[in-house]
């Protein structure tokens, strides 16, 4: 029962609570309207009593006056008239009471009925015995009508006068009834009114109040707040199907957004682990490299050239062994770890020194460098590589004298590192390209120390964890090549060296 | 764990919430019960309203009787004839029966006989009538009984007619009582003179006066009259000083009776010792006129009936004594006469009603008793 309530829907509702207040008014006024058609029935039945009384009155008198017009004329059409009226009387008094009852206006009936009996049967005589030419019998036939007649007229005059006393008295009661009629149905009437208000407010208010409830909810999930309470569902009409639907929405979101949350998780992990691979990746080159090769035989090798160099007093010789002795020192040993600015910049004189002499001094090398920032930690094997890309795709193929330019310097709280190259220029697409890591390892030549440009960038990125630290700059094509390192200035590791 | 303790708030919640449902539901039912009582009791109150004054209407005409008798008599308004009436009434109701005074509602005042005509011809089932010793009366009679209605008469007879019964008192008995009455008063008078002075042959005879009713050619008013004379003759030390005489009072037309009265003490050069009266109508006549000629103490009256009046003045001792009938007894004799005929087509030719004779000894009783009744 209570389900089945709880299962209508808004319309019904409203439509039974409709329909119920109408039924309840209008079967109230069906009943005033009944009670006033009774008291207004009664009201006629009081008069109508008098009216017929009157009527048999007047139907007596046409009677005595039609047999007297009979006997004095013996017409035809009295005679007519006499037996019309004769019979109309006599359905009058069929109607009258014939029981002994305790009402003496009843009984005055019953003797006007029984009289006016005798009274039909006398006059019937009187005009058969005119009929008949039988002159005494009609006339004390007559007379004896006559005198008949005088009675029953009393009579009916008498009951007349009775009835309309006693009318008057029940005319009383009813027109107080009428008023008590009055009475009760205004008090009905408004009783019932108020009563359907106050239904039809609580009936509007059970079905506004869950939609306040829900717009208040919805109002709190616009705003933002995915966490707000459910809204409960009282009742299974629209209302009911509206909060159910927001509420299971409610939760759909809730489990997205967390879904979407995950997969960014696992997107990341993903990423870390495929740098870590790279990383791993080159490890292992460089181990197998390092497996190749002996260092220590490499160095004691290269120690000797230059020990040779200097016994047969060829110094550019021995400057230039000593100088790769040192460049692939640095790489064996330093390859996976931060070092201090300086050192990088040492690895960088020790290159450019190699190419010049491979090169026969192709190369101009320019520092500028403030000395007082270069024991900031940076990650290894770091200008280097850029160098050499300078080299190899900047100044290789130029025409005109070539020069790579290295500067440090302080920029508001920023240290600056700047490597420029006179060379061939770079286009916008494709340091884009190689700012957002598309050209791999593998695109770049053989002709390396196998540490490219973009693993310098995700090195740079990982230590700094910062994406603006890395920046090339190129003005056009054979306009030269700028790359900038913007490192924070930081205090701390600046002194730990 | 927080999800947990938010789901049982939430059921907790909910639960509130279908609580209030029933609220909802529970106040919605009581104002609809409110408003069905608030009609229902409106309705049943103007129901049992509108009732109240319709049984008053119907509770008249609910009862249907086996017999219907009608009364005529020639005084409706005298409290001896409301008082058979009442008695008959009474009677008649345990036997089922209707009996009404007839011409009572009527607006025209119709004589006996006429009243006799109309009872006739309403075919009425029984007739009870004061009748007298007339020959309208008694072909009136005769007439009701050959249109087989029974007929009664009550207090006067009519011994020629074919009445089925009469009820009434023994006129000679009636007479011996009064004849009593006047012995008793010559008693007291004589009596005391008789100690003060022997010389008896002195006093004035004793005058008394019978009323006789003038138009009731009845022989009744002659039985009773003939029953004084032979109780005053009979049985009084006195017989030879009492004078007995009749009066005849004019009770054609209206207020002829009073008026009679009247003369009797206006023309009179003698006013009489005693008054005897045979009817209600002039003990109440003659006892005003005693009090208005200042004679009370000079004329005794007897009288007849009980009325209020006649108990108060005998009361004040200025009537004498009177003789009582049983007016009840006389009007339920009448009924049962017309029952018993009725049931068996037999029934005694007369009907014997108790007489009491009240004095100022006994008066007390019927004043009491009377105030009682009432």
């Amino acid at each position: 029962m209570k389900n089945k309530f709880r299962n209508i829907t808004l319309q019904t509702k409203l439509i039974l609570s409709f329909i119920a207040t109408t039924i309840i008014i209008i079967v109230v006024n069906l009943f005033m309207y009944q009670s006033i058609n009774l008291l207004v029935n009664r009201l006629d039945a009081i008069y109508l009593s008098n009216v017929r009384l009157n009527e048999l009155e007047i139907a007596l008198g046409d009677v005595q006056n039609s047999m007297t017009d009979y006997l004095n004329t013996k017409s035809s059409d009295a005679m007519e008239q006499y037996y019309r009226s004769e019979q109309d009387y006599s359905e009058l008094i069929g109607a009258l009471n014939q029981d002994i009852t305790g009402n003496r206006l009843q009984m005055m009936q019953r003797s006007i009925r029984n009289m006016s009996e005798n009274y039909l049967e006398v006059t019937n005589q009187t005009v058969e015995a005119k009929r008949g030419r039988n002159i005494d019998k009609y006339k004390t036939r007559y007379e004896k009508a006559t005198e008949l007649y005088n009675y029953i007229g009393t009579y009916i005059y008498s009951l007349n006068n009775e009835q309309f006393k006693d009318n008057s008295s029940s005319y009383k009661n009813l027109s107080l009834s009428l008023h008590y009629l009055e009475y009760v149905s205004a008090f009905i009437l408004i009783g019932v009114a108020i009563c359907n208000i106050a239904l039809i407010t609580l009936l509007t208010k059970s079905i506004t109040n869950p939609l306040r409830i829900l717009a208040r909810a919805a109002d709190q999930v616009a705003g933002g707040n995915l966490d707000t309470e459910l809204v409960e569902v009282q009742s299974m009409d629209e209302v009911g199907i509206v909060s159910s639907a927001f509420n299971k929405m409610l939760v759909n979101i809730r489990e997205y957004i967390e879904r979407i949350k995950e997969s960014m998780e696992k997107e990341r992990e993903m990423k870390e682990r495929e740098l870590m691979m790279e990383t791993h990746l080159k490890d292992a080159q460089l181990k197998y490299l390092q497996a190749q090769i002996n260092p220590h035989f490499l160095f004691n090798t290269l120690n000797a050239g230059a020990q040779l160099a200097m016994m047969e007093s060829a110094d550019r010789t021995y400057e230039y062994v000593q100088n790769v002795a040192q460049f692939f020192r640095y790489n064996v040993r330093k390859n996976n770890e931060s070092v201090s600015l300086r050192d990088e910049i040492e690895l960088v004189d020790n290159y450019i020194y190699i190419l010049n002499v491979r090169f026969s001094g192709e190369i101009h090398f320019e520092k500028k460098i403030d000395e007082s920032l270069t024991s900031i930690q940076v990650p290894s094997m770091l200008l280097q590589p850029i160098v050499e890309n300078s080299v190899n795709y900047g100044i290789r193929n130029i025409d005109w004298q070539g020069l790579i330019q290295l500067s440090v310097y302080r920029q508001d709280d920023m240290v600056c590192i700047s490597i420029r190259d006179n060379g061939v220029g770079i286009t916008g697409e494709k340091i884009d390209k190689i700012l957002h890591n598309a050209i791999r390892t593998s695109d770049v030549g053989t002709d390396s120390n196998g540490v490219g440009l973009d693993n310098v960038i995700r090195r740079l990125k990982l230590f700094f964890g910062n994406d603006d630290v890395f920046d090339i700059i190129s003005e056009g094509e054979n306009k030269g090549t700028e790359v900038l390192i913007c490192l924070p200035y930081d205090e701390e590791r600046y002194d730990d060296v | 764990m927080q999800r947990h303790s938010s789901q049982k708030k939430n059921t907790e919640e909910s639960g509130k919430q279908i609580r209030g449902k029933n609220k909802i539901a529970f106040v919605s039912i009581g104002i609809i019960l409110v408003m069905i009582i608030i009609t229902t009791g409106s309705l049943l109150f103007f129901k049992t309203q509108l009732m109240h004054t319709a049984q008053k209407e119907i509770s008249q005409a609910k009862r249907n009787y086996d017999n219907y008798y009608v009364m005529i008599n020639s005084d409706n308004n005298s409290s001896f004839w409301q008082s058979v009436f009442q008695g008959a009434t009474e009677q008649a109701e345990a036997t089922n029966t209707y009996v009404e005074v007839l011409g009572e509602n009527l607006s025209v005042d119709y004589s006996e006989a006429e009243q006799m005509e109309i009872a006739i011809e309403s075919k009425v089932d029984g007739i009870i009538v004061e009748a007298n010793e007339s020959l309208q009366m008694r072909k009136l009679i005769d007439e009701a009984v050959t249109a087989g209605i029974p007929v009664v008469t009550a207090l006067g007879d009519n011994t020629s007619s074919t009445r089925q019964s009469y009820v009434g008192i023994s006129s000679y008995n009636l007479g011996r009582e009064y004849g009593k009455q006047v012995n008793s008063i010559a008693d007291s008078i004589y009596g005391a003179q008789e100690q003060t002075d022997n010389m008896m042959t002195n006093i004035n005879p004793l005058q008394v006066l019978v009323l006789i009713n003038a138009n009731a050619e009845d022989s009744s008013q002659n039985i009773v009259f003939s029953g004084i004379q032979e109780a005053v003759e009979n049985q009084s030390d006195y017989s030879g000083k009492i004078n007995l005489e009749a009066k005849a009072i004019n009770t054609e037309g209206a207020f002829a009776a009073e008026e009679s009265i009247r003369n009797i003490f206006m023309t009179e050069e003698q006013p009489p010792d005693i008054i005897i009266c045979l009817n209600e109508l002039n003990t109440t006549c003659v006892y005003q006129a005693v009090v208005d000629y200042n004679q009370v103490g000079q004329i005794n009256i007897i009288g007849y009936y009980n009325s209020e009046t006649i108990l108060k003045a005998i009361d004040r001792s200025v009537i004498y004594s009177t003789i009582s009938v049983d007016t009840k007894q006389m009007g339920a004799y009448c009924v049962d006469a017309l029952n018993e005929y009725g049931e068996s087509g037999y029934v005694s030719e007369y009907y014997a009603v108790d007489t009491t004779l009240i004095n100022g000894d006994n008066v007390r009783n019927y004043l009491g008793g009377d105030a009682d009744e009432e």
